[in-house]
Parts: C-alpha cells; sequence; structure tokens
C-alpha cells in the first residue's frame, strides 16, 4: 500500500493532530530500513529487528523456507519472554547489546545495518569464537555446561524453532507420527531427509 | 473403559488395604483383588484412568506454545523432576509438585514423585532385568548390610509369574549373573549397535551386549496392543503397549469387583492395637478437604514407593512403637541405596552413512556385568559390580548449533541424518551403609500439616571406585570398537538420580537387625507387608522394578494363604 496514502488516510479517520507526531516518526523509520510486521512480546522493536536479520541470515529461505517464512523471530521473542527467567533475561539483553556495539566498533554499524557479505563475514567470527554446548545423554548435558553465549543462543534457539516448526516438521523433513515398526537397518535413500519426531 | 470406585465410605472396613498404586501397588490390588478380597487403594493424587486421562499423548511439538519446553514458574513447580531432566510440558502432570512436598536435603539428593495413580509407572524406564544369586548373596558373601532372607529359587517362579502378564521384550542369554525371563521377542538393534556388538564381544571375552529388556510389548497380550515405536511413553500410552498400574494391574484389579481405589488420600499412619499386637487400619487426610478419615482392614500393603512407605511407618507411632512401626531393630529409615547415573562415554561412529532405520525405539543396549562374576573377574578395586545401558543413533539438526557454519548450505545439510553416534552410560551397585538415612523432620511441615523427610545420604569410596572403572572401561570399549571423538564424562551425581531409591525398611533373616521377614512381613506385625522399593536388602545393579514386581505378587500370595489359615 502506498505509504504516504495510508497515512492521510488515517490521520483522516482518527481526526486528531495528536497522532501526527507517532505516524510521522513511524513513516520516518519505514524509510530508512524494512519494519517488523510483528508486534514483539519481549524485544524492543530494534531488539527484534536484530533478531530478525540473524536468525535470516543464518537459515535463509532457499528451495525450502528460511528462518523468517516459519516465524522463528517471533518464535524467539516468545522463548525469552516465557522460558528465561528475569536473570536470564537480563543477560541476554546485556549480550545482544555486546553483540552489536562489536559489530559498531568493527564495522561502523549496527548488524542489521550491514551488507549481506559484512553480516556473513562477522558471523565467522563469532561461530570461532563461542562456547560450545557439551554432548547430552538422556535430557541433561554431561560434564559441566559452560555459558555458550548470546550467538550460539541464538543459533540453537534459531534450530530449534525451525525444525519444530509444523511446515518444516510436517512438509520438508519425514512426518511418521506412528511408525508402528522398528527397522533398525534400512537404505537411507528409502527414508531421504531426516525423520523430523 | 474402566470405571473405578472411587466411593470409600468413612470408617468402613475392607479385607485389605495397600497405601500407593504405582507398580508394586497395583500388582498387589491385582493379587489381592483376584484373590476375592475386598482392596482398597489409597492414592494420595488425582484417578488418572487408562487413556481417557493422557491429554498430551498425541502432541506434536508444534501443537504446544512453547514447542515442549517449560517457563519458569512451570520450573519451580518440578524443581526435582527438572534437575533430574526428564520434566517437559507433554509429562509435567505426571510429576509431583515438589513445591506442595518439600523435602530436606542434609546432603544432595534428588527425590522425583509422581502423585497420581499409577505414581511413577508411568513414567518410568522400563527396563527389566531378574536378579540372580551373584546379588542375593553378595551381602552375605562381603559383609556388607544383612543376609538377604530369600534366594533366586524363592523368586524364580514369581519372576516368570509377573513376566507372562506384564509383558517383557528380550534376548535370552544364558546368563547366570542375569537370568533369562519369560521373553516376548526382542527389539532390533540398529546397524551401528550390531557393528559395535560384534567388536566389543571379540575384543572383550566375556563381555556381550544385548538389546535392553524391556516392559514394551512386542506382540499383543491380553487385548494391549504392541509398540507402535512412537517414544511418547511418558505422555501414557494409548495403545497400553508398556506396562504401567494404569494400563495393566489396576484394570484387572478392578474386573473383580473387588476394588476401590481412593484418590486425594494421604496416608498419616498406620493404626497399630497394642492389645491385639497388630495393625487394624490407616489414618488418611483427604488432600483437598483436609479430613481425617480412618479405614480398617485384615491386611495392609506399604507401596507408597519407598522413602515415602518408610515415612509413613516412622509416623506410625504407638505404645508397642515408640520410634515407628516395626522399628524394633532401629533399622528403619537407615541403608537408603540408589545406583550412579551418568558416567560412561560416547563418541561418533564412522560409515554407515547410506543407512537408516525405521521408528522410535523405547529401548536401548544392555552390557551385562562381567566383573567380580568370579574368580576370573574378581577386582580388587571395588566390591559388586555394575552395567552399561546406551545406544546408537543418527544425529540431526541439532548437532547444527555447535557445527561452524550457517547459511543457506547448512541449512540444507541439516535436512539429511548426521553422523552416527553412540553412547554408553553404567548403572553402579550401592552398598547398604547404615548412615545413609532418612529422618522424620516434625519442625517442617507440608500443607498438610505432615512431617517432612531428611534425607542423608551419600555415595562413599567402593561408589566412586565403581564409577572410574565404569568411565575407564566405557572408553576402551568404544576405542576398541572404533568410536571416533570419545568423550569419557562422570557427571558425579548426588544420589536419587538413578530414581531407583531402595532400602530404608530391608528384609532380613533376623529381627534384630531388618524390618521385614522373608516374605515382606513387618517383624513383629506380621499383617502389614512392605513389597515396594523400600524392602530392598542390597541394590544389585539391574533395575528394581521387576524384583518390586515379583516380590509384591510373592507377599500378595502369602498373604492370601495366610489369611485362609487364619494367620494374620
Amino acid at each position: 500500500m502506498d505509504r504516504r496514502e495510508a497515512l492521510k488516510k488515517t490521520a483522516l479517520a482518527a481526526g486528531s493532530a495528536a497522532l501526527v507526531p507517532s505516524l510521522f516518526s513511524l513513516l520516518q523509520s519505514c524509510q530508512q530500513k524494512p519494519r517488523l510486521s510483528w508486534e514483539p512480546i519481549f524485544l524492543s522493536v530494534d531488539q527484534a529487528e536484530l533478531i530478525s536479520t540473524l536468525v535470516d541470515t543464518l537459515l535463509p529461505k532457499t528451495e525450502t523456507p528460511g528462518a523468517l517464512d516459519v516465524k522463528v523471530d517471533i518464535f524467539i521473542d516468545l522463548v525469552f519472554a516465557k522460558l528465561f527467567n528475569k536473570e536470564g533475561q537480563d543477560a541476554m539483553i546485556t549480550e545482544m547489546n555486546r553483540f552489536d556495539a562489536f559489530c559498531s566498533e568493527k564495522y561502523r554499524s549496527k548488524f542489521i545495518e550491514l551488507s549481506t557479505e559484512d553480516r556473513k563475514e562477522f558471523l565467522k567470527e563469532e561461530e570461532s569464537e563461542s562456547g560450545k554446548y557439551n554432548g547430552r545423554v538422556w535430557g541433561t548435558a554431561v560434564g559441566v555446561q559452560k555459558p555458550v553465549g548470546f550467538y550460539r543462543t541464538i543459533k540453537s534457539l534459531a534450530l530449534w524453532g525451525y525444525f519444530s516448526s509444523e511446515e518444516i516438521g510436517k512438509n520438508v523433513l519425514n512426518y511418521d507420527p506412528i511408525p508402528g515398526e522398528y527397522l533398525g537397518c534400512i537404505p537411507l535413500s528409502d527414508v531421504g531427509n531426516t525423520w523430523s519426531l | 473403559m474402566a470405571n473405578y470406585n472411587i466411593d470409600a465410605k468413612k470408617n468402613m472396613t475392607y479385607d485389605a488395604i495397600v497405601i500407593g498404586s504405582g507398580i508394586s501397588g497395583g500388582w498387589a490390588a491385582k493379587e489381592l483383588c483376584e484373590a476375592g478380597l475386598k482392596t482398597l487403594v489409597l492414592e494420595r493424587g488425582r484417578i488418572v484412568e487408562h487413556v481417557v486421562d493422557y491429554p498430551t499423548m498425541n502432541n506434536d511439538p508444534w501443537d504446544l506454545e512453547l514447542r515442549g519446553a517449560l517457563g519458569p514458574e512451570d520450573l519451580k513447580k518440578h524443581a526435582i523432576g527438572a534437575r533430574a531432566g526428564f520434566v517437559g510440558a507433554n509429562n509435567e502432570h505426571f510429576y509431583a509438585n515438589d513445591e506442595e512436598n518439600p523435602y530436606t536435603e542434609v546432603k544432595p539428593f534428588l527425590w522425583v514423585r509422581g502423585h497420581q495413580m499409577g505414581g511413577r509407572s508411568l513414567l518410568w524406564g522400563k527396563q527389566c532385568y531378574r536378579w540372580s544369586d551373584l546379588d542375593f548373596e553378595a551381602n552375605a558373601k562381603d559383609g556388607h548390610g544383612v543376609d538377604w532372607p530369600l534366594r533366586y529359587k524363592d523368586v524364580e517362579s514369581w519372576y516368570t509369574y509377573v513376566e507372562k502378564f506384564a509383558g517383557i521384550s528380550g534376548q535370552a542369554l544364558g546368563l547366570p549373573q542375569l537370568p533369562d525371563s519369560h521373553f516376548l521377542p526382542p527389539m532390533e538393534l540398529n546397524c551401528v549397535e550390531k557393528d559395535i556388538k560384534g567388536r566389543i564381544e571379540k575384543e572383550f571375552p566375556g563381555r556381550v551386549m544385548t538389546i535392553g529388556r524391556a516392559a514394551h510389548l512386542t506382540e499383543p497380550l491380553n487385548g494391549r496392543g504392541q509398540c507402535q515405536f512412537r517414544n511418547r511413553c511418558d505422555r501414557g500410552c494409548p495403545y497400553g503397549a508398556y506396562f504401567s498400574s494404569n494400563a495393566v494391574t489396576l484394570p484387572a484389579a478392578n474386573a473383580t469387583g473387588n476394588l476401590t481405589i481412593r484418590p486425594y488420600s494421604i496416608v498419616n499412619s498406620i493404626i497399630y492395637d497394642d492389645k491385639k499386637g497388630k495393625a487394624t487400619g490407616v489414618r488418611i487426610i483427604d488432600a483437598e478437604t483436609n479430613e481425617n478419615i480412618e479405614f480398617y482392614s485384615k491386611i495392609i500393603f506399604c507401596n507408597a514407593s519407598s522413602l515415602s512407605t518408610t515415612q509413613i511407618l516412622l509416623n506410625s507411632t504407638s505404645d508397642r512403637f515408640e520410634n515407628g512401626l516395626g522399628n524394633d531393630s532401629g533399622e528403619l529409615g537407615h541403608n537408603l541405596m540408589d545406583h550412579t547415573y551418568r558416567v560412561g562415554a560416547m563418541g561418533r561412529v564412522e560409515g554407515y552413512e547410506d543407512n537408516y532405520y525405521k521408528g522410535r525405539r523405547p529401548n536401548g543396549i544392555y552390557i551385562p556385568r562381567y566383573v567380580n562374576i568370579d574368580k576370573k573377574t574378581k577386582t580388587d578395586k571395588f566390591l559388586r559390580g555394575f552395567g552399561y545401558q546406551g545406544g546408537g543413533g543418527r544425529g540431526n539438526w541439532s548437532a547444527g548449533a555447535n557445527q561452524e557454519q550457517f547459511g543457506a548450505e547448512f541449512k540444507d545439510s541439516l535436512m539429511k541424518p548426521g553422523p552416527w553416534e553412540f553412547f554408553i552410560t553404567g548403572f553402579a551397585e550401592c552398598l547398604p551403609y547404615h548412615e545413609n538415612k532418612v529422618t522424620l523432620d516434625k519442625e517442617n511441615v507440608d500443607k498438610w500439616g505432615q512431617p517432612t523427610l531428611a534425607i542423608d545420604c551419600e555415595f562413599k569410596e567402593n561408589e566412586k571406585a565403581i564409577n572410574r572403572q565404569i568411565k575407564a572401561d566405557a572408553v576402551e570399549m568404544l576405542e576398541k570398537a572404533g568410536v571416533k571423538d570419545i568423550v569419557g564424562f562422570d557427571n558425579e551425581h548426588e544420589p536419587g538420580y538413578g530414581i531407583h531409591e531402595m532400602g530404608t525398611a530391608r528384609m532380613g533373616r533376623d529381627p534384630r537387625t531388618s524390618v521385614l521377614n522373608g516374605t515382606n512381613q513387618i517383624h513383629a506385625a506380621k499383617n502389614v507387608f512392605v513389597t515396594d522399593g523400600a524392602c530392598m536388602t542390597s541394590s544389585s545393579c539391574v533395575n528394581p522394578s521387576l524384583t518390586y514386581m515379583a516380590l509384591t505378587a510373592r507377599a500378595a500370595n502369602h498373604a492370601i494363604s495366610e489369611l485362609k489359615k487364619k494367620n494374620l
């Protein structure tokens, strides 16, 4: 929709001059960068944009859906809101700010404003410098798990959100809720993609 | 579908009362009801009717807002269950509310509970292994604890009896240290497990690897369906394919017309009549109304789970038993045991890239005990032994978090199965130490005014020595089996993690040193039977539930015969 047209209609319908500044600022930011199409429940709009850009870089759309197609960014916002306790939330925001500050220091620009190439370059560094998850046996980590930091946490949440989504679980991976039998050794070519459950 | 009679009238008299409806309580109820005894089962939680009360049994990850994870509030409610690592949004309703049911960890101890009809039989690991005389004679031979008042020959026919009804799948091996059960067909090993089995058995004569022996039906039995390989057991199985009280024993008990099961019944104590010299009934608190109610019976079976049973006995005081019912020996509450847990090795397996499997098998592999089973295998590093559970499978997308890649190719690569992985983790026998104990904490009462438990238990040098061997042997076996990137681990868990708490009202030959006799009766109150894990005199290294089933069926049939002879 034509934004100017939309603005005019909205302002007219509202019939109030008081609305104009906020609508004006909305228009301003629209011109600078893509706006979110959803309303975060925990993150600020800036933070949500960082998460959206990050998960899109990690899991872009190809022949199969990308992270944004299955709303991984919205899921991560929900996870922050409902799965993290206060302490975890605060730590994640602090680390997110540090991530962006580090990016600004290096590229003189925030992560979401970087070119695709610079984003990849920056994330490669994050990859090699972030901690790793310990192996797991029956639901818990073996050994003492050290914190893995913002990047690895978001990557892990992005994978979880992506592969546990209905679209990927049912239509991209192999969905078989009631296998009915266990066959211990079959050709992979009989299955193709991994089982989703 | 079974509709249960939950209408227990106040001050009513029954032939038998069973406290608790988990694995052992369900068996007691079935045996007693089938013998014609009017039986009241007291359950502290709600009714969980098979299938009807399994609300999450068909959930896919995307059916839940948080895809199966629990938020901070729910985690507080399930702090202990969460520490164990198994609780999630699809099964949290079968885990007790840890906030409402506090206990004191004098030393760290994980006490995982299931407060509903069926108890932890809805949640258990379902691994089923017979004990052998290596286990029943262990205390007598090395002098730790007291001698078991029975031997394998006394329990053998009862193992068979419960196995035929419960349904245990597995492979017969003819090993003296791990007697074969009456088996349904075994589940299959996958390609990598078969490969590793071959290599371990070749490299280490005397060690064998087999499919887990498990209470999963691999063919239909008594109207129950066979396993569909969904691996969603802990939500309740719509096919009744794994053994639970809800799917198996309680419906059988109910079918006799002799069963009453009263939910929300927290047992305060057992009533002992000094003049009659026996127990006459049970005092309960209604968990919803806080009303105090008494029920009476000729015999009482204690099946509240090891520590809860002992809690009730310790709280059952009278002139005759000032320190708890049946506590003449002073051993009530003592000799608490568990198995050590989560010590072993894991790694990556090369090859078999073109192979995969179908189905989510709720079962793994088992390596039976191979140390200290005869003169040749005797070690001077520790007493008793250990076995391994584990399994192999292909990694999936979750491995992607650690891979130093991202982007289009990375995403598409995660659609395919990852490399094969394999792990084994040991379960060590824990010696019975008098000082590992629970006591009644009258200062700290729960919301129903009941004294809570203080648990004071730790693994000691013998268990730590076994764990060192478990880890070293696990790494060595995986190395010799050609596994790569091996990680040996020992999480040094506190006791309780095995969720195999045993002891605290042990059986024995001598009333001066034990609480129960050879048929699970309190020495000095013979109409009270304890047949849950509290009765265990030693811990073996194999999973205990099958033995609880066998001992319960055996004790219940002894009770029935003694009642007929008017001896109780």
